[in-house]
């Protein structure tokens, strides 16, 4: 260990050297000793990435077309509660809508198949049966419970259904979130007057809430550029099925889907500017495992 | 060093002669078991020891001369001194007793036969001398608690050491005074053994009665018990408690009338304990059986039996009709209430029926019952708990239905809870993990799981109302069955010897100074401390088939909140050994 410094050095360097940075070596320095090289290893925000507004914006369209299928939801529910849509009607919609939209999926998919069309059709056959045989017995589960209740649990539920959705990868539904959502609508669904409607409710909370999400991924997927307009579709359709029903709902719903899409990515964007992240050697190691190299 | 002599009190008044007992080894002390009065041969005597050691297994020795000169008799004492020259022993005892004086004197002579022991000083040093006075018959008596098996030379303790071989010695106290033999001893059956004609007339009869008992016995077992196939009758029968309560008693009575005389005394107060209370037993039952037969009794009971059973189910009618309304202002699921409210109305109807179409038959039925009551009253008992489980037999089957469904209920909604939260129940790590689930899978889920949420208030309350009828039915068979277990296992006999004969349940001794006097030896009254009542009935108490709660309080209500059906009274096998 013997090493040659004189008098004159550094006042870091000592007889025996200068300060190493290891554990394993018994060091003449007191335990909290640094030296100039301290934090040389600092960086600050290397991973703030830099938002353009009009990017932000249109992202921020998934997160307003799913409030708006939650308002359109709820306008269908108020048409049958108060008698303007029959249930046949509706059902007729129902089908109207979900035999192009399955055909445009079909469209988009192209030549990668996860699924069968079999697999589809006996998956469509399964749903009809257990929701037109349950009907009866869901019509009349919430029969001793107080409106109030089930207003309050629907509500309490729609909002962890928006809460929890998998924005990111909506393509499978999240299980809470879909599960949140039927629960809703089954409580809503029981408090209308007849099986019918109950089997009409069911059949359209499944497309809106389990079947558009998947199409609108197929469609962001294939054709960049017509998710705007989907997007924008659904807004309008929501604002305005809200105002037939209930105009102040619609101002309320209009005005907060300007905050989302307008406001908030601003608010995003200049806030940026604050941020402050250190990162360092001493952060928590990431693994990164490539596994394509196992997968053939 | 301090030598301890254990003087039986019998032996204080004693003419003067020889000493004979024990000296207990490993330890400073000698016990003194009877005195053999002059004249003696010493050939005789030595005879008489070494027979007595072979039929007593206590190993007998001559421990010193006693003198209690009375008139005529001076020059017994040189005479005395010379005799251990004749019997050969490391220490010599010389006791002597003025008439009139309390105190004894005591000479310690050591024979020379080994070298001294340089451990011990050496030098003659004067020998401090203690006499513990003992009654020899109750300490012959008695047994000392906790008991150990122990041979003779290995005992644990002093104590033990000498109430063992007072016990062991029952050979050397069977000559008496009135005996034609060459010696003449003083111990407790001196004055004359005590014999009672009734006492040996049943000890003669009762050999060729325990073998007829015996034989009848192992017949009723091998025809009972083993030429029903097991299976459903086996099954039966464990549950019906006069079958467990039969099966019980015929085991009793392999062990009280087996041929095989008891050896320990464990095994004689078991036999004893078992044979009181069965007489009691039997006694009670005799009584119950001359009321019940007396006055018309039966019928009586018949007449009420019936308007009873009717009035139970009509009063099980009015709570389902309750149910169906709305109880206590609870919304229920109107559809579900009346499916099951008719459901169980109409197990009612049935039962009902039931027993209107046995009335007629109830009293005969009643009338043979009854007569088993003669076989002891615990057979009573358990019948009566029977006949009140055949009776709320429907509550029973109500009870299984509503935890059965009420059970269903709860796995389904904690298993789609896990399916609403995108989880699922990993069975290999036996955790909850993430799972991602079909879109069918996650439907029809949802569906399922409002359903039974909605549901569940309905068949929660049916469960209640059902479950806390049967432990209603539960607890009153409890306390029957508490009753039998009270009367099969309290240990009567050894209750009766402690409360009479104390001195034969021993726990310890206390010692009573009887005589201090400085320059004599100590005098002690050694008395024996009776076992406590509390720790009689644990040692003694007949092991039962005691029904006692399986589970405790906490697990019983985790398996109420579940919905598990509960068993709540387990059944401790028989110990047989």
């Amino acid at each position: 260990m013997g090493a040659n410094s004189g008098p004159g050095a550094s006042p870091c360097a000592s007889p025996v050297g200068p300060w190493r940075k290891v554990l394993y070596a018994r060091q003449p320095f007191p335990d909290n000793h640094v030296d100039r090289r301290f934090l040389e290893e600092l960086r600050r925000n290397i991973r703030v990435r830099q938002y353009r507004y009009w990017a932000v914006v249109r992202e921020t369209g998934l997160v307003a077309q799913q409030v708006s299928c939650v308002a359109v939801f709820i306008t269908l529910w108020s048409c049958m509660d108060q008698g303007r849509l029959g249930p046949s009607v509706l059902l007729w919609a129902a089908t109207g809508c979900a035999l192009p939209g399955y055909g445009l999926y079909e469209m988009l998919g192209g030549k990668d198949r996860e699924r069968p069309r079999l697999a589809d059709l006996q998956s469509a056959a399964v749903f009809l049966a257990f929701t037109f045989g349950f009907s009866p017995v869901l019509k009349t589960l919430t029969e001793s419970v107080s409106t109030d209740t089930v207003y309050a649990m629907s509500a309490v539920m729609l909002l962890a259904h928006l809460l929890s959705f998998p924005y990111t990868q909506p393509s499978p539904p999240g299980s809470l979130s879909l599960n949140a959502a039927l629960f809703a609508s089954v409580c809503l669904a029981s408090r209308l007057p007849g099986a019918l409607h109950t089997f009409a409710m069911l059949s359209w909370a499944l497309l809106v809430f389990a079947l558009w999400p998947c199409l609108l991924h197929r469609l962001r997927e294939r054709a960049e550029w017509s998710f705007p307009w989907a997007a924008g579709l659904v807004c309008a359709g929501g604002v305005g099925g809200l105002g037939a029903v209930w105009p102040g709902g619609a101002l309320l719903l209009s005005l907060a889907l300007l905050v989302l899409t307008l406001a908030c990515p601003l608010l995003l964007v200049c806030l940026q500017r604050h941020k402050d992240n250190i990162h360092g050697p001493w952060d928590e190691a990431e693994i990164r495992e490539d596994l394509s190299r196992f997968l053939s | 060093m301090v030598l301890k002599i254990f003087f039986p009190t019998c032996c204080n008044t004693a003419d003067s002669g020889l000493l004979i007992g024990r000296w207990i080894p490993g330890q400073d002390s000698a016990v003194v078991l009877a005195v053999i009065h002059y004249p003696f041969i010493p050939g005789q005597v030595k005879k008489y020891l070494s027979e007595t050691q072979n039929q007593s297994q206590v190993d007998l020795a001559v421990l010193g001369s006693w003198s209690l000169p009375k008139d005529g008799q001076e020059g017994m004492d040189s005479f005395l001194k010379d005799l251990s020259t004749i019997f050969p022993n490391s220490r010599w005892l010389q006791l002597s007793r003025e008439i009139g004086k309390r105190g004894f004197a005591c000479q310690v002579v050591h024979n020379r036969i080994t070298p001294p022991d340089p451990a011990q000083g050496g030098t003659d040093k004067k020998d401090q001398i203690i006499f513990i006075h003992y009654d020899q018959r109750k300490v012959m008596l008695s047994q000392l608690h906790p008991i150990h098996e122990e041979s003779p030379g290995e005992e644990s303790s002093e104590l033990r050491a000498v109430f063992h071989t007072v016990a062991q010695s029952g050979p050397l106290f069977l000559l008496d005074r009135y005996d034609e033999g060459p010696l003449k001893l003083t111990h407790w059956q001196s004055e004359g053994r005590e014999a009672s004609i009734v006492v040996e007339l049943s000890k003669q009869a009762s050999v060729p009665l325990c073998i007829v008992l015996t034989w009848l016995v192992s017949l009723w077992q091998s025809k009972c018990f083993r030429s029903y196939s097991p299976g459903l009758f086996f099954r039966t029968s464990v549950k019906m408690s006069t079958c467990v309560q039969t099966a019980y008693r015929t085991n009793h009575f392999q062990t009280v009338f087996s041929t095989k005389k008891a050896t320990s005394h464990m095994e004689f107060m078991r036999k004893a304990n078992i044979f009181v209370s069965f007489l009691v037993d039997m006694s009670l039952g005799l009584l119950l059986v001359s009321w019940l037969y007396r006055e018309n009794h039966i019928s009586q009971l018949a007449n009420t039996l019936v308007p009873v059973a009717d009035h139970v189910a009509k009063e099980l009618q009015e709570l389902l009709e309750w149910l169906m309304g709305a109880p206590a202002g609870l919304k229920m699921n109107r559809a579900l209430d009346q499916v099951l409210g008719r459901f169980f109305l109409y197990h009612i109807h049935l039962w009902i029926s039931y027993i209107r179409l046995m009335s007629p038959f109830i009293e005969m039925i009643l009338w043979y019952v009854g007569l088993s009551a003669c076989l002891g009253l615990t057979f009573a008992l358990s019948v009566l708990s029977d006949i009140v489980a055949l009776l709320t037999f429907h509550i029973y089957c109500f009870y299984v239905y509503g935890a059965r469904l009420y059970c269903l209920k709860v796995y389904g909604l904690s298993s789609l809870w896990r399916l609403f939260c995108g989880k699922k129940w990993n069975v290999l790590r036996q955790r909850v993990d993430s799972c991602s689930y079909d879109l069918d899978q996650l439907f029809i889920g949802t569906l399922l799981f409002t359903i039974l949420l909605f549901l569940l208030p309905t068949t929660a309350l049916y469960y209640l109302v059902f479950t806390l009828l049967r432990l209603v039915v539960v607890m009153f068979q409890g306390v029957i069955h508490l009753a039998i277990d009270l009367i099969n296992s309290f240990p009567l006999f050894a209750m009766g010897l402690r409360l009479c004969r104390s001195y034969r349940l021993a726990e310890g001794v206390k010692f009573r100074v009887l005589c201090e006097e400085p320059g004599t030896p100590l005098h002690l009254m050694m008395e024996i401390n009776p076992l406590k009542c509390s720790s009689v009935l644990q040692r003694y108490r007949t092991p039962t088939y005691s029904c006692y709660p399986r589970d405790s309080w906490v697990d019983l209500c985790k398996k109420l909140f579940m919905g598990e059906l509960i068993y709540p009274w387990k059944h401790k096998t028989t110990k047989t050994d």
